[in-house]
């Protein structure tokens, strides 16, 4: 089993206040991980590192090593633009652009300098099937994105990124602004989509990451307590202060 | 006891007697404008009607001739309508651009403190009288123009013309849609810029596909708001659009006349009909600008309802 991700030694700092502490994680291909711990623990700002998002924090400063694929993301050489069409992301709040289905979908690709009408229909219409938006939307293609509701907007920017072939897909608490049926949808989506793409999902829901992740690491005060099998983790934790964030005991 | 009946039942009474104030407020304040209205109308439709003491005019001869001479007492602004629409739309093409980019500038592009000055320059500059831009504009836009045509072997009325009331109106509207534009690119959503950033888009390609996607709205209604203001420019306009008596005028060496300069251009030295006749301008003038906004917003509706 390979690792996609490999990070070694991470600290982060915002100005002065340190946010991670090092931390070390082997992230797997096509696996999903979920990332738990309670609120400031890190957990965003850690997913935010593995495709560069940081960078637009001013003042965050980043030092250890993240390798991706076998590439030092961190390094003066890697191209950030290039790292993030094969590492994409999915927001907390549904995020897509005032434009229509289509052109949401198409806006990765032709950022890409893609044109071709005939490979953009193709794009949008598997990356839609993938995201299982497909049928509900696919006589709609051209009116606007933001008269879907908010669930189908989520999957929405699942299909956007998906649109862009990526390797890896992040997920910041996807389904927080959802309702349960909204969720449950995205968490089947979830189970389709590590076949071919490796995942990493932020969640606060014990339920979610027991359900949907193969593995978990419990964050907690910017550092990471316990990575595991995430059936080791909720069945068998070894931290202590895993066992008692789980079972609900703080935080 | 947490609710106490006696003070409930007074904020109700203030409550009634805020009410109660704003709504003479805006009886007042609407009560001007109905007014004004009134009048301007009243005024302007007079000579129009049968029993005119100066000579009843022709309304249609009004509307659509294409000579507007005292002398002759041919009153048509047929032609005045058209310059209007030409500088005021050719104002905005050339200002709507930069503008844009300039606030695209200012907001997202320019390090914080040269942002910040440029920021308040065009806060000053929205706030400069019309007077002083029509001193610049009869003083350097003028001399500008008499050198441009020179080199197309073009004179020029000293520089008055067609193009210098559009460089003028071009440089007073600017402030308006800068700072308008500025407010629409501040206020789009940062999770979009990043959505953006995230899908491995560029800063470029993201200011240009989707900041500006998204403000379009507002800047939208800057551009309508400059228009306004273009349109209803008087003072700097008469300064440089010279006096031309029939038209319209499609040459930018030419000298033009505007509705605006038309109603200002000797009002104080005359009486009868040449006065009254004003108003109806003004009130062709308001119409234009109310059928701009309407045909602008239709425009807005079809693109900006994304
Ligand atoms: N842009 C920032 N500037 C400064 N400090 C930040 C910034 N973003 C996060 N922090 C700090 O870093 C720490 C970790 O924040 P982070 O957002 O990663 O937590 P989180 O685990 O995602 O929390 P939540 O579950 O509430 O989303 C917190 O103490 C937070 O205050
Ligand atoms: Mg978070």
């Amino acid at each position: 089993m390979k690792a996609y991700f490999k990070v070694r030694d991470l600290d982060l700092y915002y100005g002065e206040k340190q946010a991670l502490n090092k931390v070390n994680m082997d992230i797997y291909r096509n696996k999903v991980t979920a990332f738990i711990g309670p609120s400031g623990c890190g957990k965003s700002t850690f997913i935010r590192c593995l495709n560069r998002m940081n960078d637009l924090i001013e003042g965050c400063r980043v030092e250890g090593e993240i390798m991706a694929n076998g590439e030092d993301i961190y390094s003066s050489k890697t191209d950030v633009v290039n790292l993030r069409t094969r590492v994409g992301m999915v927001f907390q709040k549904p995020n897509p652009f005032p434009m229509s289905i289509y052109d949401n979908i198409a806006y990765g690709p032709r950022c890409q300098g893609l044109k071709d009408k005939k490979k953009l229909n193709e794009i949008v219409e598997r990356s839609l099937k993938q995201a299982a938006l497909w049928d509900e939307v696919h006589d709609r293609l051209h009116e606007s994105a933001m008269a879907l509701s908010g669930g189908q907007q989520q999957r929405l920017c699942i299909a956007r990124a998906i649109a862009m072939e990526p390797e890896v897909i992040l997920m910041d608490e996807p389904t927080s602004a959802l309702d349960p049926i909204a969720t449950s949808k995205i968490e089947e989506l979830v189970d389709e989509l590590k076949k071919d793409y490796t995942i990493v999902i932020v969640t606060h829901s014990m339920q979610q990451a027991s359900r949907i992740s193969d593995y978990t690491a419990f964050f907690l005060l910017g550092e990471v307590i316990e990575y595991d099998l995430t059936s080791t983790v909720f069945k068998n934790p070894s931290d202590k202060r895993t066992e008692d964030y789980i079972t609900g005991r703080f935080g | 006891m947490l609710i106490n009946a006696e003070k409930v039942k007074r904020n109700k009474a203030i409550d009634k007697a805020a009410r109660m104030f704003f709504l003479a407020m805006a009886l007042l304040s609407s009560s001007f404008i109905v007014i004004l209205v009134l009048f301007i109308f009243m005024k302007g439709i007079s000579p129009f009607l049968p029993n005119y003491q100066y000579g009843t005019v022709n309304l249609i001869d009004f509307l659509f001739g294409m000579t507007y001479r005292q002398d002759q007492k041919l009153y048509g602004v047929g032609f005045i309508v058209i310059n209007t629409l030409i500088s005021s739309f050719a104002a905005l093409l050339i200002s709507l651009p930069i503008s844009v980019l300039t606030a695209l500038f200012i907001v997202k592009i320019a390090p914080k403190q040269l942002s910040g000055l440029m920021q308040a320059v065009v806060e000053l500059l929205a706030s400069i009288p019309s007077i002083v831009y029509g001193v610049f504009a009869a003083g350097v836009l003028t001399d500008f123009v008499k050198w441009l045509a020179s080199l197309f072997n073009v004179t020029t009325a000293g520089g008055s013309s067609l193009l210098a009331v559009i460089l003028l109106l071009a440089i007073m509207i600017f402030p308006t849609i800068t700072s308008m534009a500025i407010t629409a690119i501040g206020a789009v959503d940062r999770d979009l810029e990043h959505a953006s950033l995230a899908l491995g888009a560029t800063e470029t390609q993201t200011n240009f596909k989707v900041v500006l996607i998204s403000a379009k709205s507002g800047i939208f209604a800057g551009a309508i708001l400059g228009l306004g203001r273009a349109f209803g420019e008087a003072t700097a306009v008469s300064m440089v659009a010279g006096n031309k008596l029939y038209g319209p005028t499609f040459s930018l060496f030419d000298i033009t006349k505007t509705l605006t300069s038309t109603m200002l251009a000797g009002l104080k030295e005359t009486t009868g009909l040449d006065y009254d006749i004003r108003f109806s301008v003004g009130i062709v003038l308001l119409v234009v600008i109310f059928g701009s906004n309407w045909l602008l917003n239709l425009v807005k509706q079809k693109v900006g309802n994304m």
